[in-house]
């Protein structure tokens, strides 16, 4: 605040009145929400937790293991790695007239620093899933023909769209003006121009 | 900006800039709304504009006074599209209350939550962003005295409301 700003709205720079001050200074800051919202972990007895943890290590290091043998992740070729992850999740490509939960989609979609202005339509899966190293948004869309899969990806750039035809599989990866891209994958025969023009067009990402 | 940065030189910075900013501009939309989910969409759409615009930003230490103009503009906007209703005391339970330990602040928050929007920007700007009144003027777009006369009744209000016992000795002096 300038000195003549204090001349005018604080009379007499008393020490109640910088209490005062203080007091307001106080109050208008409130209390800030994270970018991405945190999820409580629940309270576990420690016993049964560590016996979980050191499962979930092992397991978690065998297919660290695995995906590394298999170039899962680290590999250069982000169109081969998107149908990897496809088909390494078949069960999301089962049609499906069930749609996914809204509250949960919307909190994945938090975690993985996105949101859509205009929710996309006929969402029946959403999963938060591991790739390239990252936490992503997979979800798919019920499509004319079938179910097509959307992975969102913040941290992959592309330089120009790029299309996908492998294993049985058509799609495309798409730049997007904010940064990030997505990649929209379906059966060969499925119509996915309409999935991508409208995830590509509502799509957000929280900074 | 210069032109010799790299798009991931730039997207860096504007990140290191947005997270130090982001809590003041999320507080400055609160005030403006007295919404907390508008004022987290507000944020967030006011950081992709400020995002597509950086790198024509030609004063970087100006950074922050743009910033919180998008914040205001978009928040124009949303509301517009919106057309908010009137918040009642009923929404500062559900916005705020209970978020404060003190009782003095949670009372002093609850009178700036009731205070009209003319009275709650300039002091949120000019208290928790540090403004001048010539700033406030200019984001504004009132003169130097209209700021200054809505300071001084934002301040009124707030004595008047939270009595003397807490806005200081009493004396009502402003």
């Amino acid at each position: 605040m300038s000195r003549d700003d204090q001349n005018l709205t604080e009379p007499t720079g008393s020490g109640s009145d910088k209490r005062f001050e203080a007091l307001i200074e106080r109050a208008l800051r409130i209390d800030v929400p994270g970018p991405v919202a945190r999820v409580e972990p629940r309270k576990l007895p420690r016993w049964p937790f560590i016996a979980v943890a050191a499962s979930l290590l092992l397991a978690a290091g065998m297919l660290v293991n695995s995906l590394y043998e298999a170039r899962y992740f680290g590999g250069d070729d982000l169109a081969t790695d998107v149908i990897a992850h496809v088909l390494h999740e078949p069960e999301l490509l089962v049609p499906t007239d069930a749609p996914a939960d809204g509250a949960e989609f919307d909190q994945i979609l938090r975690e993985a620093g996105a949101r859509f202005s205009v929710a996309p339509a006929a969402v029946s899966f959403v999963r938060l899933c591991p790739f390239r190293g990252h936490m992503v948004a997979h979800f798919v869309v019920r499509a004319s023909h079938g179910p097509v899969t959307v992975l969102l990806l913040p941290n992959e750039e592309v330089d120009a769209r790029t299309p996908l035809n492998e294993q049985g599989f058509i799609g495309t990866i798409v730049p997007l003006d904010a940064g990030g891209s997505i990649a929209v994958v379906g059966e060969a025969d499925e119509d996915i121009e309409e999935v991508r023009t409208q995830v590509a067009g509502a799509l957000r990402w929280r900074l | 900006m210069t032109a010799a940065k790299s798009e991931l030189e730039l997207r860096r910075e504007f990140d290191q800039l947005s997270r130090r900013l982001r809590p003041d501009l999320y507080r400055y939309a609160f005030w403006l709304g007295r919404d907390r989910q508008l004022a987290e969409d507000v944020v967030q759409e006011a950081l992709l504009r400020a995002w597509k615009a950086y790198r024509d930003l030609a004063d970087p230490s100006s950074a922050k006074a743009w910033m919180i103009s998008i914040v205001r503009r978009e928040f124009a906007r949303t509301f517009e599209r919106k057309r908010l209703e009137t918040v009642d005391i009923s929404d500062y339970e559900q916005q705020l209350a209970g978020d404060e330990d003190d009782p003095r602040v949670e009372e002093m928050r609850q009178a700036i939550f009731e205070l009209e929007v003319d009275y709650r920007e300039p002091l949120a700007l000019q208290i928790l962003l540090g403004h001048t009144t010539r700033e406030i003027a200019g984001l504004m777009d009132l003169t130097e005295g209209a700021v200054l006369t809505r300071l001084h009744r934002a301040r009124a209000k707030l004595r008047q409301a939270i009595g003397p016992d807490q806005s200081g000795d009493g004396s009502n002096k402003s």
